[in-house]
Order: structure tokens, then C-alpha cells, then sequence
């Protein structure tokens, strides 16, 4: 057998091990089955573990690295669990039921909805389908590349935004009008169209943005998050966003200018051009940024309130 | 504060559907998957996914809000013990989670709520002090959400103060301020966890608690103390009877004097800093009509689920918006409270998982199945130890002895049984039973199961 191969069982062992997957019923083999789907996911160019043909050992390097960078407890129990494995609900349950219904409580910052988008998603992770009686958990998508908790957190905001958030945008313009919220420009942009070429000039300096630096002006440009939200998204200190942003104005700024002029403006007209924009947006910033961004989600106070409100005395 | 020209937020806005080649993983046009983000979020990503995911995030707005949604907190929430934590984060940001606190929802209440305490101080007075419409209002309201013997301690259905019904209706009755004060962080996790255990149980002593527990309400938080005294309106001096804690140490004595020392009891019973807000005030009012249903005789403190203690402080300690969020809906949850783990065994809990009612000893640590039928079940109530549970295709059992037995109860009308499935069960009173039904039926039964009719 070439030696790559053979190292290659070796390091399956290791991990097997260490994922502790015996204990739940899964073999040795099929948890390296579900290492190679991983693998195929995240790594297409990679052959496969159980790959016979000879891989340089470079390669198995890469694919060695990057089991040990998984989860792969968690990754042994949530498959072992999409597989029914008694022992493996039980550890579960335990471990997670109760959590489930503390996200939903952070998430949705309403009883009401946590209860049933927890119990909600707990019977996704069940899986059990009702019809053929086979199991058809959300488990089997689990990959280990994040925490096990953290994958749940994500997939119970997913579900909130699909089942909420997609429930209440529908309905935001007359709740909004109803509860006097200052519409500002939320609304979609009257089409009293910018000059096309500061339009063009525009997307062009956007385009030239780090995919980090155009997230942290759409999170706190559109979305409305503090400093200090989008620092823990990225892993940085709240003064280095807070100065990210004052360099980004500014860059931005200068390019346009630059682009407009290569356009044909004279700088006095490509001033003129992003001058007046300037005065409105501060307008428009101010109103906006005080009109809460998370405006959105008081009209879903509002739904839900109505939702739930065959009790409600309010 | 930084800004930028206006058009770079229009075209940030019009941004153009995500662009192709994102990186290995994320394909063009799809979402990455919850790997990925909770991966990114971890920061467990390489450099070449991390910015695949970004260009992606920097695009789409769903996917940052999952992001936000999920993981913003991850270092306050691991941890749930560090209620503190939360409560310094949270309101730190001008601009954050936080922010529709200063909405212009909240921007009217400052009047409305005084107009409307204050009208609902002269309702609740003259309530209180003609129970018997008082326990109409109840009804009617009531009727909205059913069952309103789903109540804990059965036998306590009535919502007149003053009964002395252990922990459970005096202190609602009497305790608004003092109680509210010192639960308000306490309430609303109790609530919504308590809640969350039995979903389906609908009691809705809510409103009429509303209204009780509101006159001494009408002021600032940092006169509610000093107010209950005050406020205690005449002959119902049962004041001083607040949380579900005090009323443990020394349940249902009365006289202001001991307001304080109730509150403080409960105080250190709860153990969770408080911070008076008007909204935790308002909401305080409103959810511990919930609490004190839920935990009648127990001191907050001797409940030992941690279930309560992660939600407290997970979400209780919370800034105030989660309070007053809880507290518009706790009033549903309240009506919704676990009668089952009352009067039984104070840790017990159901719920419903895929079609099997479970039950926990444990405040939820871990679950049993109780009961599993043929289709799965879609629905329960319990008032005491009595048990139903209700779901597909006209599935109905009941327990008389909390669940440890099961009797299949097959409800029909003319010899015609039922078979659509049963969405929701109500326990109006010992033998009053109504189920609502999918097909928008609803049937009833006034000799516990036996006999049953259409409405």
C-alpha cells in the first residue's frame, strides 16, 4: 500500500479517536465517510481520505490540518444523533435542549416566539419524519468547522429572519406610518436620480473596498451596528473599526472626486457634485441613525403582539 | 461622528446581486451555509474563506443579521453567569440591539404610560374592590386563550383578591409595586422559561392580574416602594404581600411596614441587580402577574432550575429592552403558565417534542417521554395532576395522576368521533374540557371527556 495511504489510515485512527464517535455507534468507517464529504465540500481539489491513488504528502498535510482544525466531538455526536443513536440524544438533550430555548430567548427577546422557534427547531434536529418514520434531521448538515452551539445559533437565526423578519417586512410601511416613526429615507430611494457619473464614480470606489472594509460600511452605514458589534464580528478593537470607518470616509471621498474629475468634472463642479449630497445625507444620516435602525423590529413587537394578542389584554 | 457622501450609501444600498467567484466555498449567488458563517463568526475560517464570506456578508443583508443575531453577544452568552456583563454591554452602544429603546414607541409612552397607568389605577381600584367583576373580567378576557383553571392550584380559580390562597393570587392581588420592583429582572426570565415549558397550557389570569397589579404602579420607579405604602388601597392591606420569595418568608402579612423589608427580601432572594427604567417598571407590572403564577409557594431563589437562573441572567439582567419587551408578551405568557408544575412537583415541566409529550423532573435538565401515541401529539393542558393531551386525527389522553398513566379518551358526538386533529386543549375546570380542533370546530366537554359537543 503507497506509505501516503497508509499514513492516511493511520491519521483517520487518530481522529477517530479523538472524536470519540465509538461511543455512539459509529464506525470507524463511517466516520471517515463523513470526513470525506467534508472534505469534498470545503476542499473539492483534494482527493478524498480513502483515496488510493498516491497523494503527495503536501496534500495530506492539508487535509490532515484541516480535519484537526473540525470539531470533531461535536461532529461525532451530531451525526451520531442524525443516525438516531439513543445515547447520543440523550447527550444532546442534555447538553443543548435547554440552550436551545436560552438562544431563542436572546434571539427573538420574546416568550412567545422562543418557546416555539426552540421547540421549532428542536424537531428539525429530531428529524423525525412522521410519514416513513425515517429520520430526517438538520443534524446531518453539521460539519464541525464552527462549534456545535454556535451552528445552532446560526440556524435558529436563520429560521427567525425566515419566519419573522420576512413576516414583518411585509408589513413595516404601515406600522411604521401608524406608530410615527420618521420614515426618512428607509423608504427605497426616490429615483430623483444622482448624476450618472457620480453613480458610476461612486460604485467604482466601492468596488475598489476589502471585502472587510465594504462589510463594516454596510453594517454600520445600513444596518446601524455600534462599534462595538462590528469589532466583535471581526475580531477588532472598537477604536481600530471607529478609525477604519474615518479613513473610509475620507478615501472614499478623495476617489470620487478623482473619478469624477477623470469623467470630465473640473474640481469645483466634482465638489459641487459630492457637496450637496454631503449636506442632505447628513440630513438623512442623523434622522436615520436616530430613528433606530432596528425600527423593524418594533412593527414585529407589533405583529407579534397582535399575533399573540387573542390573550393579550394590551 | 463619521459619515460618508450620500451616494456611497445609495450605492451601497443598490449594491449589485453578489458577484461570482466568492471564494472555494461559497458559490455565486448562494448563502453560505451555517458552517460557514458560524465558522467565520468563530473565526475559524482561512484567510481566503474569511473574505469569500465577507464580500458575501458585505452584500447581503440577511446573512449579516444572522451573524448579528447569532453571535453579537457570543462572549456574554457563553457565559451566562456574568449577568453583569450584560447589562454593561448592552446599553454601552448608542447605536445597537438596543437602540428601538429610544424609538419613538417608546418616545410617546412617556406620557401615554402615565395617562394610562393612571387610568388604569382608577379601574384597577374600583376593581379591586368589586372582585366579582373583577373575576368577569377575567372570564371574558379569559375566553380569548381559554382555560383559566389551567391555573395552578386548581382550586384557586378565583381572582379575587384578597383569597388567601397560598403564594399564589394574594400577592398578585395585593403586591404590585414592591413585588414588581424587586422582580422585575427576576420575572420576565422566569416567565418566558416557565413559559416555554408548557406552551400549551393557556391560563390567562393575565389580564385581570394586569389590572390588579397596575394601581400602584402609576409612578417612578424610585417611588414604588415608598408608593405601595401609600397606595395600598384601603382594606387591602395585603400590600405588603409582593413576590413569590417574600411571600414564602413570611407569606400574606400585611401592613406596609413591611414593604420594605419584603423587598429586600425578594431582592436578595432574586439576587439580580436591578435598575429601575420606567420600561422595566411598566414591564414589571405587567409580568409579575406571570412570575407569581408560576411559583406560587416557592421562594424565587429555592427553585433551583438552571434553566430559570441562565435565562435570568442570560436575559433578565439584560438592559431593560428585553424587560419591557417580556413584558408586553409575558402578559401572554403568563396566561400561559405552567399550571402542571405547580401543585404537584414544583420541577416539573412538559413539553411537546416531535410529537411526544415529555416530561422533566429536573426543571428541564433532562426529559423523559410520558406519553407517545400513534400520531403524534400536538397539544396539552394540565390543571393540578390532571393531564390532556390532544393530536393528530382526534388523538386525546388524560392523566389524572400527572402522567405517570394514560387514558385514551375518544371524544365523539352522535356516535361520530372525532378525527381531525386537535390543535389545542383547555381545562376551564375539573370536569370542563375544550379542545380546539383544526378544522376551526371546537368541542367540548362538561363531565370530564365523557359527553362532548360541537361548537
Amino acid at each position: 500500500m503507497p506509505r501516503s495511504a497508509q499514513s492516511g489510515q493511520g491519521a483517520d485512527a487518530a481522529l477517530y479517536e479523538r472524536s470519540g464517535a465509538a461511543a455512539y455507534g459509529v464506525s470507524t468507517d463511517q466516520f471517515v465517510d463523513i470526513l470525506d464529504e467534508i472534505l469534498r465540500k470545503y476542499l473539492p481539489k483534494e482527493p478524498s481520505l480513502k483515496s488510493t491513488h498516491t497523494a503527495p504528502d503536501q496534500s495530506m498535510e492539508r487535509r490532515a490540518s484541516f480535519c484537526n482544525g473540525l470539531r470533531l466531538e461535536e461532529l461525532a455526536l451530531a451525526r451520531a444523533c442524525a443516525a438516531g443513536n439513543e445515547r447520543a440524544w440523550q447527550d444532546f438533550i442534555s447538553r443543548y435542549r435547554q440552550k436551545l430555548h436560552n438562544m431563542a430567548l436572546r434571539i427573538t427577546r420574546d416568550a412567545a416566539h422562543a418557546a416555539e422557534l426552540a421547540d421549532s427547531l428542536f424537531a428539525d434536529l429530531y428529524g423525525v419524519n412522521a410519514r416513513d418514520g425515517r429520520r430526517n434531521s438538520k443534524l446531518v448538515s453539521y460539519t464541525g468547522r464552527g462549534s456545535l452551539e454556535g451552528w445552532l445559533r446560526t440556524v435558529m437565526a436563520q429560521e427567525f429572519i425566515n419566519r419573522y423578519r420576512k413576516q414583518k417586512r411585509t408589513v413595516s410601511l404601515e406600522e411604521q406610518t401608524e406608530e410615527g416613526v420618521q420614515f426618512a429615507a428607509a423608504v427605497p430611494e426616490p429615483a430623483c436620480a444622482a448624476d450618472p457619473r457620480l453613480e458610476a464614480a461612486t460604485d467604482e470606489a466601492l468596488a475598489e473596498l476589502s471585502p472587510e472594509d465594504r462589510f463594516t460600511l454596510a453594517s454600520y452605514y445600513l444596518d446601524g451596528r455600534t462599534l462595538a458589534e462590528i469589532a466583535h464580528e471581526l475580531g477588532l478593537h472598537e477604536s481600530s473599526v471607529s478609525r477604519r470607518l474615518d479613513r473610509l470616509s475620507i478615501g472614499l471621498r478623495k476617489r470620487i472626486l478623482a473619478g469624477l474629475r477623470m469623467q470630465g468634472m473640473s474640481h469645483a463642479q466634482a465638489a459641487e457634485a459630492l457637496e450637496t449630497d454631503v449636506r442632505d445625507m447628513r440630513l438623512n444620516l442623523r434622522s436615520r441613525l436616530m430613528q433606530d435602525s432596528d425600527a423593524k423590529t418594533f412593527p414585529e413587537n407589533k405583529v407579534q403582539a397582535q399575533d399573540a394578542g387573542d390573550g393579550s389584554a394590551d | 461622528m463619521t459619515e460618508v457622501p450620500k451616494i456611497v450609501y445609495d450605492r451601497l444600498r443598490a449594491a449589485p446581486p453578489e458577484r461570482a467567484t466568492l471564494g472555494q466555498t461559497v458559490r455565486e449567488s448562494v448563502h453560505p451555509d451555517a458552517d460557514l458563517l458560524t465558522a467565520f463568526a468563530e473565526r475559524a475560517l482561512s484567510a481566503a474563506e474569511r473574505d469569500g464570506v465577507l464580500q458575501h456578508l458585505a452584500l447581503c443583508r440577511d446573512c449579516r443579521e444572522v451573524i448579528a443575531l447569532a453571535h453579537s453577544d457570543a462572549s456574554a452568552a457563553a457565559a451566562p453567569t456574568t449577568a453583569g456583563t450584560e447589562s454593561v454591554r448592552a446599553p454601552v452602544p448608542a447605536k445597537s440591539r438596543w437602540s428601538w429603546l429610544s424609538s419613538p414607541k417608546l418616545a410617546w409612552p412617556s406620557l401615554g404610560w402615565a395617562a394610562l397607568a393612571a387610568g388604569v389605577a382608577l379601574a384597577a381600584s374600583v376593581l379591586l374592590l368589586h372582585p366579582g367583576k373583577l373575576k368577569q373580567a377575567t372570564l371574558s378576557s379569559a375566553n380569548r386563550r381559554v382555560a383559566p383553571s389551567a391555573l395552578p392550584a386548581g382550586p384557586q380559580t378565583t381572582s379575587a383578591p384578597g383569597v388567601s390562597s397560598p403564594g399564589l393570587l394574594s400577592p398578585t392581588a395585593s403586591a404590585p409595586t414592591t413585588s414588581l420592583s424587586a422582580n422585575q429582572f427576576s420575572v420576565p426570565p422566569n416567565a418566558a422559561s416557565v413559559k416555554t415549558r408548557a406552551m400549551q397550557t393557556k391560563p390567562e389570569l393575565g389580564p385581570s392580574k394586569k389590572i390588579k397589579a397596575v394601581p400602584p404602579l402609576a409612578v417612578q420607579p424610585g417611588m414604588m416602594l415608598a408608593d405601595n405604602r401609600k397606595a395600598s388601597i384601603p382594606g387591602h392591606n395585603r400590600a405588603a404581600v409582593p413576590s413569590p420569595a417574600a411571600s414564602a418568608f413570611r407569606s400574606e402579612e400585611p401592613g406596609s411596614r413591611n414593604v420594605t423589608q419584603n423587598v429586600e427580601v425578594a431582592g436578595a432572594a432574586v439576587g439580580v441587580a436591578v435598575a429601575p427604567s420606567p420600561e422595566n417598571t411598566l414591564m414589571a407590572q405587567n409580568t409579575a402577574p406571570a412570575i407569581e403564577k408560576a411559583k406560587p409557594p416557592l421562594p424565587e431563589t429555592a427553585v433551583p432550575e438552571t434553566t430559570v437562573n441562565e435565562s435570568q441572567k442570560t436575559a433578565g439582567v439584560a438592559a431593560s429592552p428585553e424587560v419591557r419587551l417580556y413584558g408586553r408578551d409575558v402578559m401572554s405568557a403568563g396566561k400561559r403558565a405552567p399550571s402542571s408544575s405547580q401543585p404537584s412537583a414544583p420541577n416539573v415541566a412538559w413539553t411537546i417534542t416531535a410529537g411526544v409529550l415529555q416530561r422533566s423532573q429536573d426543571s428541564g435538565q433532562s426529559w423523559q417521554n410520558a406519553l407517545r401515541a400513534d400520531h403524534p401529539l400536538l397539544c396539552y393542558a394540565t390543571r393540578g395532576a390532571e393531564i390532556w393531551a390532544g393530536g393528530q386525527a382526534g388523538t386525546l389522553f388524560r392523566s389524572a395522576d400527572n402522567g405517570l398513566t394514560w387514558v385514551r379518551v375518544q371524544p365523539s358526538i352522535k356516535s361520530q368521533t372525532l378525527t381531525s386533529d386537535i390543535t389545542h386543549v383547555d381545562i376551564l375546570g375539573p370536569m370542563d374540557i375544550v379542545l380546539s380542533i383544526n378544522n376551526d370546530e371546537s368541542w367540548s366537554s362538561k363531565d370530564g371527556g365523557k359527553t362532548w359537543a360541537k361548537k
